[in-house]
């Protein structure tokens, strides 16, 4: 029960960080479950965030894996509400203000300063999820970069270089 | 092209769920042949303003949208029914994929295939951020405060907690000097 209401109260709290969306959060997701909580190991990590990429749907299903990891069927519900809850509270009452400020000069600041913020974040998280445990292991960034190489210079559906790292992954791994 | 609203939150929730049904692979681009080609909801740039506004919300970016176009034409009900018909299915398909996996993930050739596809999102990530960063990339101080984030969150594990609102002051104070 208590880790439920941990992470509940967590999640509630990334949703409010999570500018740009999931992947701006997953390294501190990482940092609170396996690294500081040790409620799960970075494979178990690992394996849902493949799981909720390969899935179809919203990535941000990924946390309600990460729940269900940690504390069963309850816990995906709990983490799911949590992380989209409060952004959309937000969400709400920020889109009457923002559609009404259309014109003022600081909807264009934030919007510029939030930018490379949200960049910085997002290839962090790259980094953290294809670096398990801080050591470097050049297979994993190989597979990485290959498909990172492969979204930017092509048109494929990112599922097609999912499988690419299935296989990449079962031959080098 | 003539936009018609959805007339009941019937419709509302039919069309959401089928974004959230079919978007293997990503939801925008299904997001955007349902509420701007199927379904003709909104306009094209309707639709690329409301996505600007959701990256810059907290919060899952499509999600953020049934919520934002839910109430535009129904009010609270209609965010409601349009995030619980986006949700809907996705979340139902992940845990029966995820309760699948279960029984194999004892098996060391599947752990090796997870890894790598997991791998591989990671790449997705670096991709995603290195194709948000092709407009800031001439400007030196934006890359500043990317490799601040990066080394802050990324190498050094510092929490988000802290380093969000020393940077988001840090950004903002740089992009009202003109420098972003």
């Amino acid at each position: 029960m208590t880790i439920l209401v941990e992470l509940g109260l967590f999640f509630s709290l990334l949703s409010l960080l999570s500018v740009g969306g999931m992947p701006s959060v997953i390294p501190e997701m990482h940092r609170y479950v396996v690294e500081s909580k040790g409620w799960i190991s970075h494979t178990d990590f690992m394996e849902m965030f493949a799981l909720g990429q390969a899935a179809p749907g919203p990535n941000v299903l990924i946390t309600s894996l990460i729940g269900w990891k940690i504390a069963g069927v309850p816990g995906a519900f709990v983490t799911l509400i949590a992380m989209c809850g409060p952004a959309a509270v937000l969400s709400y009452w920020v889109a009457g203000v923002w559609e009404r400020k259309k014109d003022a000069p600081w909807r264009a600041i934030a919007q510029r300063a939030m930018a490379p913020m949200v960049v910085g974040l997002i290839l962090s998280g790259g980094f953290v999820l294809a670096t398990p445990g801080g050591a470097p292991d050049w297979r994993l960034w190989l597979i990485a970069a290959l498909s990172a190489a492969g979204m930017l210079a092509t048109k494929l559906n990112p599922l097609w270089l999912l499988g690419g790292g299935a296989i990449l992954g079962g031959v080098l791994l | 092209m003539t936009v018609t609203p959805p007339a009941n939150l019937r419709e509302l929730f039919l069309g959401f769920l089928s974004i959230g049904a079919r978007s293997f692979g990503g939801v925008m681009p299904w997001a955007h042949r349902v509420l701007v080609e199927e379904r003709r909801w909104i306009s094209q740039e309707d639709f690329t303003s409301i996505v600007g506004l959701c990256q810059f919300l907290p919060g899952p970016n499509i999600g953020n949208a049934s919520i934002v176009l839910g109430r535009r034409w129904f009010g609270i009900k209609g965010s409601a029914v349009a995030f619980l018909g986006f949700f809907g299915l996705p979340f139902l398909w992940v845990l029966a994929l995820a309760a699948l996996y279960a029984d194999f993930a004892g098996v060391p050739a599947v752990k090796r295939v997870v890894v790598g596809v997991a791998a591989a999102g990671a790449g997705l990530f670096i991709g995603t951020a290195l194709k948000l960063a092709r407009p800031i990339a001439r400007k030196p101080a934006a890359l500043v405060v990317v490799a601040g984030c990066f080394i802050a969150v990324g190498v050094g594990r510092v929490s988000m907690l802290l380093v969000i609102p020393v940077a988001a002051a840090i950004s903002y104070y740089l992009s009202k000097r003109g420098l972003l």
